[in-house]
């Protein structure tokens, strides 16, 4: 893969994104969640341990981890199917730029534009509550961004996957929603649902949670915290304390990541070896 | 380019898009890809272009355009009978793929200028916001200043005024011999004047494979028009093929050698009562049955 055609792509693609309303739509839901935590978080007591902008923040990421793969997902599942359909992957595949860089320059460019406006509303944020005389928690920041990066990383290497497996762009979007649904509903409390209606092994309701991306970014960012049942839920409760909070930031980190990679190297295989058009 | 296909074969699920197509194309030759909608013309650029996979051996140049796409591409341009619905501005369409293809922006610019396009007042409008001329005039001025040694050209004047369509053949005149072009078409103006070879497909098969002037002799049309009074006339006519239309004449298609047999014949068999006639010969091609010839 030539730089020359990385770059090509990359630059097509973000003149894409920016003139689309979906990133705009990103910027406005990162702020509105950033904004209400900030009006609302910052005036209310201590909730579950965690105060002031602590509590803001932490009340933030929370909320993102359920709407960051949703994002990812939209973002990301009509780049390869919608070029098919409409011409342009014909027509751009037609010069010499390679299958690899175009999928790669698509998924930087869509990774970017989500994760650098969530790092400017958390920093801004932050700033925000230290406008108020608190102290900024950088080491939390840096941890929760690093946790919404990977996570995005997962999605937007799923909704790549799902745009290159899946031609049509109406069963893409179905499958998607899928996805996210599936990946917000399965966390502990649906878990605990199937170990007691099914008499499911905990074990088996364990792990079911913890390859869920979801469920191991919302661990890891929790991992800071005093691991309680009630803010980690049984199934986060029983790995931190298996696990340890390192282990559980690790895990939290690098399996989205994982997850991420090996369906973009799966789109990418596909994508290589398949018809392009 | 040379191009080498040997019994390629293709499906799409239950779909057999080509089924053992075998031909050759010399360097610096022209080919007219020909066929009837789903005969195998657009898989089989696809093919050549390195898009899709195919069984059997494809080569072009040497290369197999499949798995050395990119190099294959370096030297092939093409241009698409749809325009894509491209979102990005022209300019920033143009400048990539002058980075990628280390093409010189005025060589573009001058292609365009060929065409009337000015390509600083469109470089902001989005690509497919331009009428459907404008998208195929900058198309293929992208593709005649990409220097390409394999031109792949999907019906391109289909779009064109008479204008621009005769600076096109201007442009494609002055491009070297050793540029080697495969043509989908169904126009007589594309294929006579820039093909010597014509490649037919029938099915997924290659009907026919030879000079395009054999191929053009059997394959040309002509449209007659007839005016004639009385019911005996309509009912020679109705036995000719003939038929009436709203306004009050006689219509029939029928291939080009035919034309003057029939002209001769109607003078004769209706003398006084024709009271006018046009004949004409049409600018599209007959895509007949051929003979499937064994690959």
């Amino acid at each position: 893969m030539r730089l020359a055609e990385f770059a090509a792509v990359a630059r097509l693609d973000l003149g894409e994104v920016l003139r689309s309303r979906w990133l705009l739509l990103c910027v406005l839901l990162y702020a509105l969640l950033g904004g209400v935590f900030v009006l609302v978080g910052l005036r209310e007591s201590s909730v579950l341990g965690f105060t002031g902008l602590g509590r803001v923040l932490f009340s933030l990421c929370h909320a993102l981890v359920l709407l960051l793969p949703l994002l990812a997902l939209l973002g990301t599942v009509q780049t390869v199917n919608r070029a098919r359909d409409d011409g342009s992957l014909e027509v751009y595949l037609s010069h010499p730029i390679g299958r690899g860089a175009f999928l790669a320059g698509v998924t930087g460019v869509r990774l970017a534009a989500l994760a650098l406006p969530l790092a400017g509303v958390m920093v801004a944020v932050a700033l925000a509550g230290s406008a108020g005389g608190q102290a900024i928690p950088w080491s939390f920041l840096g941890r929760s961004l690093a946790v919404c990066v990977a996570l995005l990383g997962a999605y937007v290497g799923v909704g790549v996957a799902t745009s290159v497996l899946v031609r049509n762009p109406a069963r893409a979007m179905t499958l998607v929603f899928l996805i996210w649904t599936v990946s917000v509903t399965l966390l502990d409390f649906a878990g605990i649902a199937l170990l007691l209606q099914w008499r499911v092994s905990p074990q088996a309701v364990f792990a079911l949670a913890a390859v869920n991306p979801v469920q191991t970014a919302r661990m890891a960012l929790l991992s800071s915290a005093e691991p309680t049942l009630a803010t980690l839920g049984p199934v986060g409760f029983y790995l931190a304390n298996r696990l340890g909070a390192n282990a559980l930031f690790a895990l939290g980190l690098a399996w989205p990541a994982l997850v991420g990679v090996a369906a973009w190297l799966a789109a990418w295989n596909a994508f290589r070896r398949g018809d392009a058009v | 380019m040379r191009i080498e296909v040997r019994d390629a074969h293709k499906h799409f699920g239950p779909v057999h898009a080509l089924g053992g197509v075998s031909f050759d194309v010399e360097p610096g030759r022209r080919v007219a890809l020909v066929g009837p909608n789903g005969s195998g013309k657009s898989t089989l650029n696809r093919i050549l272009m390195g898009l899709v996979a195919c069984d059997g051996r494809v080569r072009v140049d040497g290369r197999c355009p499949f798995g050395e796409r990119v190099a294959v591409a370096r030297r092939m341009a093409y241009v698409p009978q749809a325009a894509p619905q491209i979102g990005a501005p022209v300019g920033e369409m143009l400048g990539a793929i002058a980075r990628v293809r280390d093409l010189p922006h005025a060589r573009i610019e001058r292609t365009a200028r060929a065409f009337d396009l000015d390509l600083a007042s469109l470089a902001r409008r989005p690509f497919r916001s331009l009428s459907g001329g404008m998208k195929q005039k900058l198309l293929i001025a992208l593709a005649l200043a990409s220097d390409a040694s394999l031109l792949i050209l999907d019906e391109p004047t289909g779009s064109l005024d008479a204008r621009s369509r005769e600076r096109f053949f201007e442009l494609f005149e002055a491009l070297p011999d050793a540029t080697t072009l495969v043509l989908c078409s169904h126009r007589l103006d594309e294929i006579r004047p820039l093909v010597g070879q014509v490649l037919q497909l029938h099915e997924g098969r290659v009907a026919y494979d030879g000079p395009a002037d054999a191929f053009l002799a059997r394959s040309g049309l002509a449209a007659l028009d007839v005016w004639a009074d009385g019911a005996e006339a309509g009912a020679w006519l109705t036995q000719r093929g003939f038929r009436r239309g709203a306004s009050g004449a006689w219509h029939v298609t029928v291939e080009s050698a035919a034309k003057l047999p029939l002209l001769a014949d109607l003078s004769a068999a209706l003398g006084p009562r024709l009271r006018n006639l046009n004949a004409r010969d049409l600018e599209v091609i007959e895509l007949r049955d051929g003979d499937v010839r064994d690959a």
